[in-house]
Formats: C-alpha cells, structure tokens, sequence
C-alpha cells in the first residue's frame, strides 16, 4: 500500500517537471529566455536554502570539502532550462519531454560505458540500446 | 524548419542532463541530494544572473512584470527533488525512474492537447497515441534495465 502511494507521489513529481516546462515557455517567450532560466534557478534556490537550514543533518561543510570537480554539476542547469524555454513554444511539451529523454538515455549509456566520472563502467546494455531504439520512432512520429 | 534545429537542441538539453546527474550523483553519495540540488541552484541562479545582464538582449517586458503564476516552475522542480529523496529508498531507483517518465510524458502530452498554461495546441492524433504505445514499451525496457542493474 506505502508503496503504491509512493509511486503515485513520484508520478505526480514527473507530471510536475512537464507543468514547470509547460509554465517556462511562455514565460520566457514574454520575458525571455534567460530571465525566465533565472526564476527557476533563483526561486528553487531560495527554497533549496530554506529546507537545507531546517534539514536534519547538516550538509554544508562537507559540500565544500569535496573536490572541485565534483561541484560543477550545477554549470550544466541553466544550459539545460534555457534549452527546454526555447524549445517547448515551438515543439510543444509533448516533443520537447522525448527528445530530452532520448538524449538522456543516449548519453548516459555512453557515461556508463566508457566509466565516465568514475562511475563504474558498464557495457551497453540490450534493455537500454532497446528502449533508445523506441524512444527515437516515437520522436519521429509524435513531432 | 525550425524544429530541425530545435529537437537536435533538445537532445542536446537530455545529454546535459545525463552528466549532470553522473556528476551530482558522486556529489550526492558523499554529502545528501538536498545540499547537492541547493549547490546545482545557486551555481544556476549565479549563470543565470550573469546571462541576463550581458547575453540576453533588453527585453520590453521583465520578470516583475509577468503574472506571478507563471513563476511557480521551480515549486515543481523542488517538489520533484523532494519527491525523490524520500521516494528511492522506498521503491528503489528503477521504479522511481519509471514513474517519473511516465508522468512527465502523460503530463506533456495533456498539455500540448488541451492547449494549459498558454501552451499551443497540438492534438492527440493517431501518430501520438502510436508515439504513445512505443513509449510505453521503452519505459518497461528501462525499467528491466535498471531491476538488472540494481541487482547485479
């Protein structure tokens, strides 16, 4: 039964990554691009901050004794929303949702495959290069 | 014509995607996802900021200005963030993964039909439901996937 619920609150989460698509585009289509990037970025961050100070375990100090490397995951966001705000007007939510999918799924085989960082390296996988294989026709015929 | 170059961008956003959530995966293991997601952010508000000041041209209209509904997004983002950190210990990353596809996708897809947030409209047409069908297919392979991997 928890489990059930708990599928059922991480569905409604992915639908809430299309409503946020679904909202960026039009914004950024009146505000532009890289403002409507900044208002994801800087209100998330907001709340982010607000839930880390009431967290139960404190993470912070331990956040900037890791390698530097290791903190530039945050580089790649905004390249990402500018990308969904500038693509979704056009393509719609639909389209714009697979070809990230695709290309997530692609990319994350190759990270795997060749162990890219240092993520335990593992072949290509039949499940995966499948599902690719799906995921490509679809785009094709949902666009 | 445009989507010629827009759905290569697109697959380019999903490819972003995947090495940030590799790098951010390693972070996340040592110090929680919490205090990942609020570094991914700030590192994010400080590009942003920086984007609009010197990359994006004037624009007639600013962020102020717009309805206060279409800034919720991020309330989303962060639910989603949440959602998953109390999610994947339960349920396990493959069954988390799924999930979250299928409502992105199903969401998507009632967007675009029924024209919601000042979206256009694009119809539900047999080549959708098809689209549909082999997504369908595709989430179960991911998931067969990720049960073998998390497994092995």
């Amino acid at each position: 039964m928890k489990q059930i619920f708990t599928l059922i609150i991480v569905f409604a989460a992915g639908m809430g990554l299309s409503v946020e698509a679904g909202l960026l585009g039009p914004l950024g289509e009146t505000v532009g691009h890289m403002s409507a990037t900044l208002c994801i970025f800087l209100v998330g961050g907001l709340l982010l901050s607000l839930a880390l100070i009431f967290a139960p375990t404190r993470a912070l100090p331990q956040l900037f004794s890791q390698p530097r490397w290791m903190l530039t995951g945050g580089v790649l966001g905004p390249v990402y929303v500018v990308i969904i705000t500038t693509a979704t007007p056009i393509l719609g939510v639909g389209t714009t949702m697979v070809a990230i999918l695709f290309g997530q799924i692609a990319t994350g085989l190759l990270l795997d495959h060749f162990g890219a960082f240092g993520v335990p390296r593992q072949r290509v996988d039949r499940y995966r290069t499948g599902a690719l294989f799906l995921i490509a026709i679809a785009l094709f015929l949902i666009h | 014509m445009l989507s010629f170059i827009l759905i290569p961008l697109a697959l380019l956003g999903g490819a972003t995607l995947a090495v940030q959530s590799s790098v951010n995966g390693r972070l996340g293991a040592a110090v929680g996802i919490l205090a990942t997601a609020w570094l991914t952010f700030v590192v994010g508000s400080v590009i942003s900021v920086l984007l609009v000041l010197f990359v994006q041209a004037p624009q007639d209209i600013s962020l102020l200005a717009a309805p206060r509904w279409q800034m919720t997004g991020a309330f989303f983002g962060v639910f989603y963030i949440v959602a998953m950190v109390f999610s994947v210990p339960l349920i396990g990353i493959a069954a988390a993964t799924v999930a979250v596809v299928a409502g992105q996708l199903t969401m998507g897809l009632l967007i675009d039909n029924f024209a919601w947030l000042g979206n256009q409209r694009i119809a539900l047409d047999p080549q959708r439901w098809a689209a549909i069908v082999l997504l369908l297919g595709a989430i179960a392979l991911i998931y067969l996937g990720n049960r073998k991997r998390e497994t092995s």
